[in-house]
Formats: C-alpha cells, sequence, structure tokens
C-alpha cells in the first residue's frame, strides 16, 4: 500500500472518525483508524463497536491496500505537520511498519492487520429519506440536554426519533427526557419516513452526528432499520446501533388542562433565573416563582449563602401561584427558545409546567417543578 | 410396616434436648461460668482438656449447695432462678434448669459443691443419663463441676465437631464474652497445657472495666475508648466505644450486652452501624463493648436456646438511646484521632533508622543538598531537577516567627510550617502534630454542608414519569411505614398496589440517579435493620464529593494565619478527626515516642 493525500484533506478525515475511538479500550484494535487505499481515495474509518465512521478522502494512489494505525497517534501527527505539506503514506509489509513522510518528518507506526477489524455497518437499512442539515440540526440541538445520563434507565439515554401525528398532518418528532424534563421538536415528515419504526438514537451518536453537521449545509440522507441508523453527510458516513429499549409513552406526561398561561420576555427571563441563582451555590437549588398579577418575582433563599429576589413584568391574568423550579433546568429550556417571548402553562406547584416558543411552535417542553 | 406412637424414654427426651442446649464444648463452658456467675463467685477457674472433649472442669467460689439442692439440680426442669415461676422477671443468666441435666445425658457429669460454713462437700455423678447416690466430697467453700467424655452418649454429634483448635477458640470466645460482662469476677482458663487467659479481679470504682476490656480486646482499644454513658426512661446504656479511625474488616470485636448477657443483635448491631455512619469507611467495624441495661420485665431473653438474640419491649427506645449516646461521646471526641497513628509512624521510622544498606554514592555534607536526596513523593523520578531550585519545599516562613505561647495551649497547637505544600506540622507543649490539609478541611467543608442539610431540609424534584419499582409486599409495606421519615430526606413514594411503590419526588441533590437501585437498597435495609440508610448514604456521598471539590487541595501553599485557622476550626468541629474516607486527618507524635526515636529513653 502506497499512497500519497494532502495534508489538510487527510486532518480533517481524521477528525471526523476518530473522534468516536475511545481512548482507553480493553480490545487493542479498537483504537486504531483502519486505512484503505485504492480508486483514487483514501477510505478511513473508525469504530468503538457501537457505531462506525467512515469517509473517504481523495488521493493519488500507486499502490492499493489496507492497514490499521492507531488513531489518536496518527491524528496528532498529522495535525502537527506543516500546512498544505504533502504526506506520503507507506505500508512497509515485511516490517509491518507503516512509514508516514512529509518534508523532512518521518514516523514509522505500529499496525495491526486490517482483517481484524470490526464491521458493524453491514446490511441494508429498509427506510431512507433526506433533512435538511439546518432541520436535523435544530432537532438534535432543542433536545440533547433533556436527555438522561443515568444508565439504569437506558431507554432514556438518547433521543427517540419518530413519525407521529397531529391533528391531519404527520411529523418527524425527536422526545429526549431524563424523568425531570421532557423537550419534544417535530418537523413534517420528510418522504420515505412513513412506516419507519420508532427509534432511540443513543447519546454519543447524537453528540457524533452533532459534530459531523455542525459546519454543513448539505442534505443529509438518513437510513433506518428496526436495530441501525445510518447518517450519510457528504463524504460522511455514520452508522450507529440504536438502544434496545422502548421509549415510555411520553404522550402521558405533557399535560392538556394547564390554563394558567404566563407570558415573558425570554430575554429577561433568563438574565433573572441567572442573576438569582449566583445565590444558589449548590447543585439543584430551587427558584421560586411567584406570579400575582403582571408580575413575575423570582427569588432563591440559601440559608447559608443569602438570598436574593428580581422582579419582571409579565403577562398574566390567572389566580396567584407560587412555584419553584431548578434553576438550572428553567435555564436549559429558556437558552433552546428562539423567539422573544417565552410561554408558561401552568396548573399547581405540584403538576407538570409546559413551556412553549414564542416563536416556534414545533417545539414544547416540560418541566417537573422542584418543591422547598 | 405400622409405626405407633409411643412415649419417649426419659433418655432419649433428654439427649434431643441436650442437642439444642448443647451444641459444643464452648456451650458446656457457657452453661457452667454462668451458673458459677450467678452463685455469686469471685473467682472461676476454667480447665479444658483435648477441646473439651476430654475434660472441662469449672471451679468456683461461690456460695455452693446442699444435699436437697445438689440432689435436685441434676433433675430435669428444676433450677433455683426462677422464684416465683415469672418468665417476664428473669434477673439471672440461666432460668431453664436445662443445662445440668442435658450435660448429663450426653457426657460423664460430677458436681462437688460445698456451702460456706458446711463441714464437708457432697457430690453427685450423672454418668450418660444415670443419676448415681450422693457421696461426700472433699473441697473448699464453692462448687466444682467436671464434664469428662462429652458426647460419648452422642457419637454423631461427636462426628460434627470442627478441629481441637477451633473448639478451644470458641471456649476462649465464650469465656472472653463472660468475662467482659463481669469484671468483678476474676476468671482464669487453662486450656490443655497452655493457660488461656488470666484475668484477675478489677475494681469496679476506677478503670476496672476499661483494663478488662484491654485485656481482652487489646492495648489499642483502651488508648482509643471513648466511655458510654446514657440512661433514660429506666435503660441505660454504658461501656466503651473505639474512635471511628479505629475499625476492623469484620463485626469481631464489637461486644453487646443486654443485662451483662452476651447477644448477637441485630437491632442493636444496626444501631451501632447507624451511630458510626459515615465515620467509618464502608465495610469496615468499629471496635465497642457496649452493656444495655434495663429493668427485666422490658426484654423477652427466651427467644433463642442459646439466648443470644433477645426481644426488647420498646425497641425504638433502646435503638434511639443507643445511637444517641454512641453520638454523644464520639461527637465530644471531636477532633481526635486515633492514636494508633502515631504509633504507627513512631514504628514506621523506627524499622527505616538502619543506614541504607548501600549509602548514597555523593554525600554532600549541607544538610540542603543532603535534603534531596529523600524520596519526593510525587516527583518525576525520571526527570533530574536544576540543582539550585531543588530545595525542600518546606515554607519555613511559620517557624521563624516566635510561637505565640497561648496557640501551644491548643490540643492541635500552633502551625509551624508546611511541607510538601500537603502536610502542616504543628508544636504542642508535649508532641508534633501533622495535619493533612485536604483531608481534614475536606471534612470540615463536609460537616458544614451536612449541618445545611439538616437545617435547610431536604429540596425535591417532582419526577415527569413515576418511577415504578418492583420490591415485593413485605418490601413495599416496609418502605410505606417509613414514607414519612423518606419523604423528610427528600424521597416521595406510595404505594403502587402488588408489591410495587411509585416514587414521585427525589432529592433534588441526587441529580439523575438510579431510583430502582436506591429503593431496592432502602427496602432491604429497612427489612434488615429497621431503618433505611441508603439514602442518607447518597446525599451524604453527595456532599461529600462536593466537599472534595470545595476544599482545599494538597499543593496549596498555606500562610501561617490560614494553617493555624485550619487547626482551630479542626479542635472545633466534630468528627474531624477522620475524613471522608475513614483516615486519620493528623497524626501527632508524642515527645516522648521521638525521644524514643533518638534513644534518648
Amino acid at each position: 500500500m502506497r499512497l500519497v493525500i494532502e495534508r489538510g484533506e487527510l486532518l480533517r478525515a481524521l477528525g471526523h472518525v476518530t473522534s468516536v475511538v475511545e481512548r482507553r479500550t480493553t480490545i487493542p484494535i479498537l483504537s486504531n483508524v483502519l486505512l484503505r487505499a485504492g480508486n483514487g481515495k483514501l477510505s478511513l474509518k473508525a469504530t468503538d463497536l457501537e457505531r462506525e465512521v467512515i469517509e473517504d478522502v481523495a488521493a493519488t494512489v500507486s499502490a492499493p491496500g489496507a492497514v490499521t494505525v492507531p488513531a489518536h497517534m496518527l491524528h496528532d501527527i498529522v495535525r502537527k505537520l506543516p500546512d498544505g505539506a504533502e504526506i506520503e503514506i507507506k505500508r512497509d509489509p515485511e516490517k509491518e511498519r507503516l512509514t508516514i513522510t512529509a518534508g523532512q518528518s518521518r514516523f514509522a507506526l505500529q499496525t495491526l492487520g486490517p482483517e481484524d477489524f470490526p464491521d458493524i455497518a453491514a446490511g441494508d437499512l429498509a427506510h431512507s429519506f433526506e433533512l435538511g442539515a439546518a432541520d436535523l440540526k435544530r432537532l438534535i440541538e432543542k433536545t440533547r440536554f433533556a436527555i438522561s445520563t443515568e444508565e439504569t434507565r437506558y431507554y432514556l439515554n438518547g433521543i427517540f426519533l419518530h413519525v407521529a401525528e397531529k391533528g391531519s398532518s404527520r411529523t418527524l418528532r425527536a422526545v429526549a427526557t431524563d424523568g425531570h424534563r421532557l423537550a419534544q421538536v417535530e418537523l413534517s415528515r420528510p418522504e420515505g419516513a412513513e412506516g419507519m419504526p420508532g427509534v432511540i438514537i443513543p447519546r454519543k451518536t447524537v453528540h457524533e452526528l452533532h459534530r459531523l453537521i455542525e459546519a454543513s449545509s448539505a442534505p443529509v440522507k438518513i437510513g433506518v432499520s428496526p436495530s441501525k441508523v445510518r447518517f450519510e453527510i457528504g463524504t460522511v458516513t455514520l452508522t450507529s446501533k440504536l438502544i434496545d429499549g422502548t421509549f415510555p409513552d411520553y404522550g402521558r406526561v405533557i399535560p392538556q388542562g394547564n390554563d394558567k398561561e404566563l407570558t415573558v420576555s425570554n430575554a429577561d427571563f433568563i438574565g433573572a433565573v441567572d442573576r438569582v441563582s449566583t445565590i444558589a451555590s449548590e447543585r439543584g437549588r430551587a427558584v421560586k416563582l411567584n406570579i400575582t398579577g403582571d408580575k413575575l418575582v423570582l427569588s432563591v433563599n440559601n440559608p447559608e449563602g443569602g438570598s436574593a429576589t428580581e422582579e419582571i413584568g409579565v403577562g398574566y391574568t390567572a389566580s396567584p401561584l407560587e412555584i419553584g423550579f431548578n434553576a438550572r433546568y428553567l435555564l436549559d429550556i429558556a437558552s433552546q427558545l428562539e423567539g422573544d417571548e417565552a410561554h408558561f402553562l401552568l396548573a399547581d406547584p405540584g403538576s407538570p409546567t409546559m413551556i412553549r416558543d414564542g416563536g416556534d411552535d414545533t417545539a414544547l417542553y416540560v418541566l417537573m417543578p422542584m418543591r422547598v | 410396616m405400622t409405626a405407633h406412637i409411643r412415649q419417649l424414654p426419659a433418655e432419649t427426651v433428654n439427649r434431643i434436648a441436650a442437642g439444642e442446649v448443647i451444641e459444643r464444648p464452648a456451650s458446656v463452658v457457657k452453661e457452667l461460668v454462668e451458673n458459677a456467675i450467678d452463685a455469686g463467685a469471685r473467682e472461676i477457674d476454667i480447665v479444658t482438656v483435648a477441646g473439651g472433649l476430654s475434660l472441662i472442669r469449672v471451679t468456683d467460689d461461690g456460695h455452693g449447695m446442699d444435699r436437697a439442692n445438689l440432689n435436685l439440680a441434676v433433675e430435669r426442669h428444676a433450677t433455683s432462678k426462677l422464684p416465683a415461676d415469672d418468665l417476664l422477671d428473669i434477673r439471672s443468666l440461666g432460668f431453664r434448669g436445662e443445662a445440668l441435666p442435658s450435660i448429663g445425658s450426653v457426657g460423664y457429669l460430677s458436681i462437688a459443691s460445698c456451702q460456706h460454713g458446711a463441714r464437708d462437700g457432697l457430690e453427685v455423678i450423672v454418668d450418660r443419663g444415670s443419676k448415681q447416690p450422693i457421696k461426700p466430697a472433699a473441697l473448699n467453700a464453692g462448687s466444682r463441676v467436671e464434664v469428662r467424655d462429652l458426647f460419648s452418649a452422642t457419637p454423631a454429634r461427636l462426628k460434627f465437631l470442627k478441629s481441637e483448635r477451633s473448639e478451644n477458640m470458641a471456649v476462649s470466645e465464650v469465656v472472653k464474652r463472660l468475662a467482659m460482662a463481669h469484671p468483678e469476677v476474676g476468671f482464669a482458663l487453662t486450656t490443655g497445657e497452655r493457660t488461656g487467659l488470666r484475668l484477675p479481679r478489677a475494681d469496679l470504682s476506677g478503670d476496672g472495666l476499661l483494663q478488662r476490656l484491654g485485656r481482652i480486646m487489646g492495648r489499642e482499644f483502651m488508648a482509643d475508648a471513648l466511655p458510654i454513658d446514657g440512661e433514660r426512661d429506666g435503660i441505660r446504656v454504658s461501656g466503651f466505644a473505639g474512635l471511628p479511625t479505629l475499625h476492623r474488616p469484620d463485626p469481631s470485636q464489637q461486644f453487646l450486652f443486654v443485662n451483662t448477657r452476651p447477644v448477637k443483635d441485630k437491632l442493636l448491631i444496626g444501631a451501632v452501624r447507624a451511630a458510626y455512619g459515615d465515620l467509618i469507611p464502608k465495610g469496615r467495624y468499629p471496635l465497642l463493648a457496649l452493656f444495655v441495661e434495663l429493668s427485666p420485665q422490658e426484654v423477652d431473653v427466651n427467644v433463642h436456646p442459646a439466648k443470644a438474640e433477645v426481644r426488647f419491649r420498646d425497641a425504638g427506645r433502646v435503638r434511639s438511646l443507643l445511637i444517641g449516646a454512641l453520638r454523644f461521646a464520639l461527637e465530644n471526641a471531636g477532633h481526635r484521632a486515633t492514636a494508633r497513628g502515631g504509633t504507627l509512624t513512631v514504628e514506621t521510622l523506627v524499622a527505616r533508622s538502619e543506614p541504607p544498606a548501600a549509602a548514597p554514592f555523593a554525600y554532600r555534607a549541607t544538610s540542603q543538598a543532603a535534603a534531596s536526596h529523600l524520596p519526593r513523593g510525587f516527583s518525576d523520578a525520571m526527570q533530574a531537577p536544576f540543582a539550585a531550585f531543588d530545595e525542600p519545599s518546606a515554607d519555613s516562613s511559620a517557624a521563624q516567627d516566635e510561637v505565640a505561647p497561648d496557640l501551644l495551649d491548643h490540643p492541635l497547637g500552633a502551625a509551624r510550617a508546611q511541607l510538601h505544600e500537603t502536610y502542616i506540622v504543628a508544636q504542642t507543649r508535649v508532641s508534633v502534630v501533622i495535619v493533612d490539609q485536604h483531608a481534614a478541611h475536606e471534612r470540615l467543608v463536609y460537616e458544614r454542608m451536612k449541618k445545611m442539610l439538616s437545617n435547610g431540609g431536604v429540596a425535591r424534584q417532582g419526577l415527569l414519569i413515576p418511577a415504578i419499582v418492583d420490591v415485593g409486599d413485605e418490601e413495599a409495606a416496609a418502605l410505606n411505614d417509613k414514607a414519612d421519615e423518606l419523604a423528610e430526606l427528600g424521597l416521595v413514594l406510595e404505594g403502587f398496589g402488588n408489591g410495587a411503590v411509585a416514587v414521585r419526588e427525589m432529592p433534588a441533590l441526587l441529580g439523575d440517579t438510579d431510583i430502582e437501585g436506591l429503593v431496592k437498597d432502602l427496602a432491604a435495609e429497612i427489612l434488615d435493620n429497621g431503618q433505611g440508610f441508603a439514602l442518607l448514604d447518597r446525599l451524604e456521598a453527595v456532599c461529600s464529593r462536593m466537599a472534595c471539590h470545595g476544599s482545599v487541595r494538597a499543593g496549596r501553599r498555606l500562610t501561617p494565619s490560614e494553617m493555624n485557622a485550619l487547626l482551630r476550626e479542626m479542635e472545633a468541629t466534630p468528627y474531624s478527626g477522620q475524613c471522608n474516607h475513614g483516615r486519620p486527618t493528623y497524626v501527632e507524635l508524642k515527645l516522648t515516642d521521638i525521644e524514643r526515636l533518638f534513644g534518648r529513653r
């Protein structure tokens, strides 16, 4: 195997694939990236057995072949080479080394055989559709903060992507919850998604996907089967196993009868919550919301640290209400809102509260209050 | 085949009964020594040969028995210890009247006794169930009971006995427990040719009890024992408990007594655990000897054939008294850490005081250069330092000031230096104190947080989807009974039919946590001990983790006034003698120990 490749191209591809490689692993080959040369391109592949990323880069291949080398080390080497360098990669079959030459620098890396490299992506995925990068990004960004990190309820450790009915139209909906709050965003259903099974995309895959589409604007091709999901973003393909579990019937926790509506300027609200929660040094300290007439008083009381209150003008006509929330949860949700106004739909201090975006009626959030 | 029901002969009945009371030689020793104690003995001499199988002899100087009593003593269900036939009012160790006839039915039993003032002694012999007529015997006032060829009448039992060594251990364990409860009685135990234990009669007015405990539980315990004394509503708890920094991997050094009767009672063991709580690392057990005294009507000892378990009429009160008394003593011990730390240090230093086998090849006379040859714990061995910067990291500025004499009078003394930016060296009038600044500060922050937790209440986060946990019927009922207590700690749950509970709110402090695991742990603990520790444990674990992050780390340089402030706060804070992981936060080296190091003593 022998090829020449431009440094910038290789670095970008390595940046995409190596982030799935775990730094510490008990199976040596999982620390490696698979390089396969042929047909005028170099194909890179990395996996952690749950997901894999493949990227093709143009290269001048003089002898095809395949090899695996330590992924993070290769990434570090390429990163440190000067910009614009031409890199020659050559496998010396006798010494079982991969030599990398650029200018006056020369590296020889230990290799492992490509035949042992695991492959999870095999097989066709029954359902496939396309989403704009911006749409996919929105589904992820507005829900991922609510993904649970607690591993005994593993079925909450991801985003639940499924087709739902909204009135007469059908939508593609993403939901995430950690049992304390819930986030739900939807899009009109893309062509090809009908009949797609509801799938739970694991947290790490969500973060990888977000990284890959962050800078991109091209449409993303999505393939789904009951056990796998695949995203094709330009030259990169991310394939992931799904969480094998049943997402709870989240519809039950979305309150239907909350009739006390509070309308508040989102920027004012974020600022106020952020300021008063300074007093609460501990994790999980509650912000109390006291709503009377057109006035919302936010307060935090920390017996050891002091107290803080702030008053903001709001739109509210229902009977007065006092309710507590975790300050961090409030900020998490409020910072997802795009419109100028946040709408809170409240019932009582012990029941879930619904929060809607004044500028976007496809997203909704549910938050359980805290009792102090 | 036809089987006819028939009345068993007395001998068989006795052997069956013996199986319950007399399980192994140690049980014989227990019964006989208890009898001796009940007879008011002041000195008890115990001899066993071949693990107690060939001979057990217990000699006492108690009040002895006359002919009529002696005759009755070996009869079944005959006892002098239940004067009013009232099983609710048991004031002696024995009461069933089963021991002697049981022993007599499985071996050769001889009882010789002489009352005070009587001219002659008498002896009765029961040989494997057959009683022989009483005959005169020569002995001093008191009784002498001999058991030979134990279990020769029940060969099956003989086969299942353990090795001689472990039978000897069991005997010695039994005698130790009884001896702890009766320091006013002298004990001597001879096993085979060896004198096992020699415990002189202790004077109860002074520290007799502690001396006796020290002889049995070790000198370490004596040095670290805190006196326990509490009384409420006619229940009294006394004894000694070890400092939390003195702990063992098993509970074998926890001795609990109810009305001087050694017991292994779950309720009491649970109370001890609750009292030590977060002061002791998981899986380690404190050393203690506690005596609970209460009116015999308040406790049922007739639960277990070997009387190892008891039932309290008001278990909750005993429990809370025990926890209260232990907590009080531990709190007052404040910052005390085990004296073992100092002893261990001195031992290590003594062990290393011989010159190293290979002398440093370039010995330089200046003290600074010599110091750089000391092994430096965390430095990278491969990286050679610049010689000029390679000085010990001691912040010697504190040592240059004159020490304020009043600082020396504090228990932890005046800070003199900081070494390796981790250890504070302080000086008192009689010792040198070395404090681990991170461990000490972590504990201080932790105690502050716990106070906050108990003052401010626990904030509860509601759950969108109630977590349904299947625990089983008994467990669910137990959790429901404790629902109010759990709610105070932030866990709100309710029954959910058929052995399940629905958790509606969780302590906000725990964040996104494993609810099912927590609830199951709690249920198991409540069933086992009558109280769940898991929730408090987890809350405290979170506090402890936050304390670890919020505290002065190793490697921070402290000014002398900061160091002194830390020492003063340690003195004022309860439980500051150990860090959150149960390790000591400081070590005190007595001047006398240091002098010994240099051969001055």
